[in-house]
Order: C-alpha cells, then sequence, then structure tokens
C-alpha cells in the first residue's frame, strides 16, 4: 500500500515560485513602472487618467480606470482584474479602508472632511442599513463576509 | 502535518528563496511613514443605565522600507489600534486593533516577478483574502500572467484557532493581443482541517471598436456546485459621456454558503433559497467644472418583492480641489418597508490658505426619509462640519470635524472627531 506523503502548501508555492521566476524571465509582459509620479513630480495634481494618457494606446486601456462619480460602486471588476494598476496610486492602505479584516470606523468616519468621497455609510446608515441589507445584501458580504470582519454585525445579528 | 508547522519551516526556506533574487548592488534605502491619530468623542450607555462620554483614541500607523521608488526588496506595515480613553467598559467586548499587513515584498524589474511574504491583502478574481503566506505574481511571456498564493487565512483565526487552517490560490490571465484578457481564478480555504469554502470564477475585459467594452466575471461554488455570481456590464465611452449597463444575479445559497465563512446574518441568507437578478445602468458625465450623473437599478427575486432605485448627481469643481454638489436617490420597494429617499448635499471649500488660519472647511447635510417608520421614526437628518490646516510643509495635518444627528437611534447625537496625521518620507 503507498504512503502518502505530506505535502506543504507553502513548500509547493516555493517551488512553483523557481518555476515562476524562470518563466517570467522569458520577458515581453506588461512593464508597469513601480509606482506612478506624484502631483510633486508632475506639477499637478493627477484628476484624470485620460488627461494625459490616450485612452486605447498601449497595454493599458487607461479609459477603463478613470474615476468617475460612481467608481466607488463599480471599481470591482477592474481591481479583481488588474490590481497592478490601482497599485501604481494606491497602497493596499487605501483599499483597506474598507476591505479589511477587521477596522471600527466607518471610512467616512475615518475621512470625515473628504464628502467629496461618495462613501457608501456615510450619515445614518444603521438605519438606512436594514433596508439596503433586505433589497441586496450581496454588497454587505464583500467587506463584511468573514468572521473577523462580520464583528460588526454581530451585537445585533448574533 | 499541521500548516503552521508547514510555515514555520518553510519560512527561512522562502527567505533564501527571496534572498536568492535580490540583485548584488545594494538598493537605495527609502523610508516612509504615515502616522494618524484619531480621537473622537460622543455619549452613550455603557452598561450603566445613563449616558457617559466615551472617548476611543485609535492610531492608524503604516510603515514603508526599502526599495519603494524602484523594484527591489522592501517592507510594508499597516495596522491600527484603539484606546479607550474615558475607560468606562464601553469597548470591553470588542478587539482593540488589528495589523492589517505585514509583509516583505521582493520586486524584479527585469522579469516582473513580485513576491509577498507575510500577512497581506488580496485582490485576485474570486479572492478578495487576508491572508498570512506568501504569494507570487509575474507575466509569463507576453501572453499570460499568473498570481498564486498560499497560507493561512487571518479572517478565521477566531473560529477553533489556526491548526488545519488553510488557504491557497491564484488567478492566470491570458492577454488576446489589444482586444484584452480572460482570467481563471480559484481558491480553497480549510477551515480546522475541513473545507470551508471553495471557488473558481472567469472573468473577461474585451475591448471592442467604437468605445465600446464588456466586463465581467463569473463565480462557481465548488462545494455548493452552483453558480454563486455573474456580474457582466457593457461600458460605453463618448467623450466625457460614459454609459455602463449591468446586470448581475446571485444565488444565496451559492453565494453566501461559504462553510465557516457563513457567519450570521449571511448564514440565514444562504438557507434561504433566495435569488437575485439585479440590471440597471450608470450614466455619467465627467467635465472640467461640472460632473453629472444618473442611475437606475433594478432588483428582482424569486421569493420576494421588488425593489427599484432611482438617484441622479451633479457636482460642480472649482480651484483647489473646491468641490459643490448634491445627489437624490429614491428606492422604491413592492412594500413599504423597501423603500426611502435620500438627499444629500456636500460642500469641500479648498486654498484657503493665506486668506484665514485654516485651508480648507467641508460639510454636508444627509436626510433620509423612510415610507414606513423606524422605531417610531419617518426621518434621519445628519450634518457634519470640518476643518483642517497643514503645518511642516505638509507632512503635519490637523483636521477637526464634528457631526450631529437626528434619527430611529439616537434622537440628538453630537459627535466629534480630531485626526492628526504625520507623514515622513525619507529617501528619494
Amino acid at each position: 500500500m503507498l504512503k502518502r506523503i505530506p505535502v506543504s502548501p507553502v513548500l509547493v508555492l516555493v517551488v512553483l515560485a523557481g518555476l515562476l521566476a524562470a518563466c517570467a524571465s522569458l520577458g515581453g509582459g506588461l512593464e508597469l513602472p513601480v509606482s506612478h509620479p506624484s502631483a510633486a513630480d508632475l506639477g499637478e495634481k493627477p484628476v484624470s487618467c485620460t488627461n494625459c494618457h490616450d485612452s486605447a494606446d498601449g497595454p493599458i486601456r487607461f479609459e477603463r480606470f478613470v474615476h468617475g462619480p460612481y467608481w466607488g460602486e463599480s471599481h470591482r471588476q477592474a481591481a479583481y482584474q488588474q490590481d497592478r494598476v490601482c497599485a501604481m496610486c494606491h497602497q493596499t492602505s487605501f483599499c483597506n479602508d474598507c476591505h479589511a479584516t477587521r477596522v471600527e470606523l466607518k471610512p467616512s468616519l475615518k475621512d470625515q472632511t473628504g464628502t467629496r468621497r461618495r462613501m457608501p455609510h456615510r450619515g445614518d446608515y444603521l438605519s438606512r442599513h436594514r433596508i439596503d441589507g433586505r433589497v441586496d445584501p450581496t454588497s454587505c458580504f464583500r467587506c463584511h463576509g468573514n468572521p473577523k470582519a462580520a464583528r460588526t454585525c454581530a451585537p445585533c445579528h448574533g | 502535518m499541521s500548516v503552521r508547522c508547514c510555515l514555520a519551516k518553510a519560512a527561512p526556506l522562502c527567505a533564501l528563496v527571496l534572498l536568492l533574487f535580490v540583485p548584488g548592488p545594494a538598493q537605495a534605502v527609502e523610508l516612509r511613514i504615515q502616522s494618524d491619530t484619531i480621537v473622537r468623542g460622543f455619549e452613550r450607555d455603557p452598561g450603566t443605565g445613563t449616558d457617559e462620554a466615551v472617548i476611543p483614541g485609535y492610531e492608524y500607523l503604516q510603515a514603508d522600507v526599502g526599495s519603494l521608488s524602484e523594484a527591489g526588496l522592501s517592507f510594508h506595515f499597516y495596522g491600527w489600534g484603539r484606546a479607550d480613553l474615558a475607560d468606562n467598559g464601553f469597548y470591553s467586548d470588542t478587539t482593540a486593533g488589528e495589523i492589517l499587513y505585514g509583509y516583505l515584498q521582493y520586486r524584479d524589474s527585469a522579469t516582473g516577478l513580485q513576491a509577498r511574504l507575510g500577512r497581506q491583502y488580496l485582490f485576485a478574481g474570486v479572492s478578495n483574502e487576508a491572508v498570512d503566506g506568501l504569494s507570487l505574481a509575474a507575466d509569463l511571456g507576453p501572453l499570460f500572467f499568473l498570481s498564486l498564493y498560499g497560507g493561512q487565512p487571518v479572517g478565521l483565526d477566531s473560529t477553533g484557532g489556526r491548526d488545519g487552517d488553510s488557504i491557497y490560490g491564484g488567478r492566470l490571465a491570458v492577454h488576446v493581443a489589444d482586444w484584452g484578457d480572460v482570467g481563471f481564478s480559484y481558491k480553497n480555504i480549510d477551515n480546522d482541517s475541513d473545507t470551508a469554502e471553495q471557488m473558481a470564477g472567469i472573468d473577461l475585459s474585451l475591448y471592442l471598436p467604437g468605445g465600446i467594452s464588456l466586463f465581467g466575471n463569473s463565480v462557481r461554488n465548488l462545494e455548493t456546485d452552483g453558480w454563486a455570481e455573474h456580474s457582466w456590464e457593457l461600458q460605453y465611452d463618448m467623450g466625457a459621456w460614459r454609459l455602463r449597463p449591468l446586470v448581475s444575479m446571485f444565488e444565496y445559497s451559492d453565494y453566501f454558503g461559504t462553510g465557516a465563512n457563513a457567519v450570521n446574518p449571511f448564514r440565514f441568507l444562504a438557507a434561504s433559497g433566495e435569488k437575485i437578478t439585479v440590471y440597471g445602468a450608470d450614466l455619467t458625465r465627467r467635465g472640467e467644472v461640472w460632473t453629472l450623473g444618473g442611475k437606475v437599478r433594478a432588483y428582482s427575486y424569486d421569493q420576494a418583492g421588488d425593489n427599484a432605485y432611482y438617484a441622479v448627481l451633479a457636482s460642480w469643481h472649482g480651484e483647489e480641489d473646491t468641490e459643490l454638489g448634491g445627489e437624490l436617490g429614491f428606492m422604491d420597494g413592492d412594500t413599504d418597508r423597501q423603500g426611502y429617499g435620500q438627499a444629500r448635499l456636500y460642500a469641500y471649500v479648498g486654498g484657503l490658505r493665506g486668506r484665514c488660519w485654516v485651508d480648507f472647511v467641508s460639510g454636508d447635510l444627509v436626510y433620509y426619509w423612510y415610507d414606513q417608520s423606524i422605531y417610531g421614526e419617518d426621518a434621519s437628518f445628519f450634518v457634519s462640519f470640518g476643518t483642517g490646516r497643514t503645518f511642516l510643509d505638509g507632512a503635519l495635518q490637523l483636521k477637526v470635524s464634528g457631526d450631529y444627528s437626528s434619527d430611529p437611534y439616537f434622537d440628538d447625537d453630537v459627535r466629534g472627531l480630531f485626526t492628526l496625521t504625520y507623514a515622513y518620507d525619507h529617501g528619494q
């Protein structure tokens, strides 16, 4: 009878790292800079990607990343598919204001003076979440959908 | 062999592998630190039967050190902690802090390889996870991009400890010339050695002629053997205008049925057998001076009554980040308990330095009215006001704000907020 040899997932990843490095050395991929030039470097604050970048030229389709007024509700697909583009301007800490294992201050409170940002929980969300949660609970699940993040819900929902 | 044991034994090996990738010449060491110290003040009953002052003090600390402006080795940390300055027991039952991430990163400029070891937050395909472990990502030639990760899920460390907990997954993207990408992703989460969640997904970004694009993803729950989600949208750009029709479908038993991850209220929803289809569109215009927007959503269910949401917004942009705007929205349900209206006006006036002591003032006013009263109240009123000023050439920022709310939960609620942000940047 063959004995099953335990294989560490991490060890598998380390082996895959070698393979990945070898394959990556083939080159020819999307060569993105580590970070986008800052407002100080540019001499002005970047407002919209397509102000400077041709929208449909090159490997990045910049028009997709233009932050329109509903970007807060519509950025999910872009982030899941090309988080490397997001990372040129935003560190993960920016994302963690909303998407995190456990944060206590809701985003609209942590940046209360940032009234220009359309934050989903601004104002009396405690009352409104009763309705929004019934209408579309899938949007709640994306940020509160694990035991640690759901501690916000636990005092009332058990 | 437990995963924790594997991690402990494999960590030095991982570090060795990472060090092998480090190029010979020493990288310039940069250091960036950002500290946000936040103090809130409000009144609540901490369980004594009378309202008392509650004064939590928060520290959000972010540190990045190493080769930050270019490829190389670096370390990144972000976390928060809270002190109960009033010390009256209001926060006795909740966590007082969290390390959100803390990882060693290596980026290779020649190959585009990115390796991270430690606690990190991942967004890729079906993954939206905090992981203690290793992640790797790289372009594989001009056609493929591969990202992989493995370790322990941070979100499950409170459910039966961490023994037997593991998470692994990844995403393979295929570039289709100038047309876009097709992505295939997978994740598996074990809790206490039992499978808690197993998802696979396909995502697409397709750029068509004429300013039309198609984006979307479909997710299959391999544990329940059903489709959890289909979310697809078109995007049509015409100058400053953008039209975005969309449709999403969610099967609650497959979307919320995520084993140990499915805590209440989501566990309850997974057992409801409900399905929801959301369809609608956004129409926006982003101009130099005016931004306009409108959105429509229709929510259709298998069991519950239907809902619809309509909203419009407009904002005016001036010099120095100044912006004035407003939004009006209506949720219209088959039953009164599903309906409300909302109106919001906001202002942010920047560039005040030189004219007065502060750099900016901001404020907003939000009014909700409910079709069915909540705790006997038909409406909520919320107003906030804030201001701030920078010092030390912008390295130090002081912000003070306050808000007032009269709503179904609190008759007259006044809260204050003080934020001190310090940013240190040393290096290139």
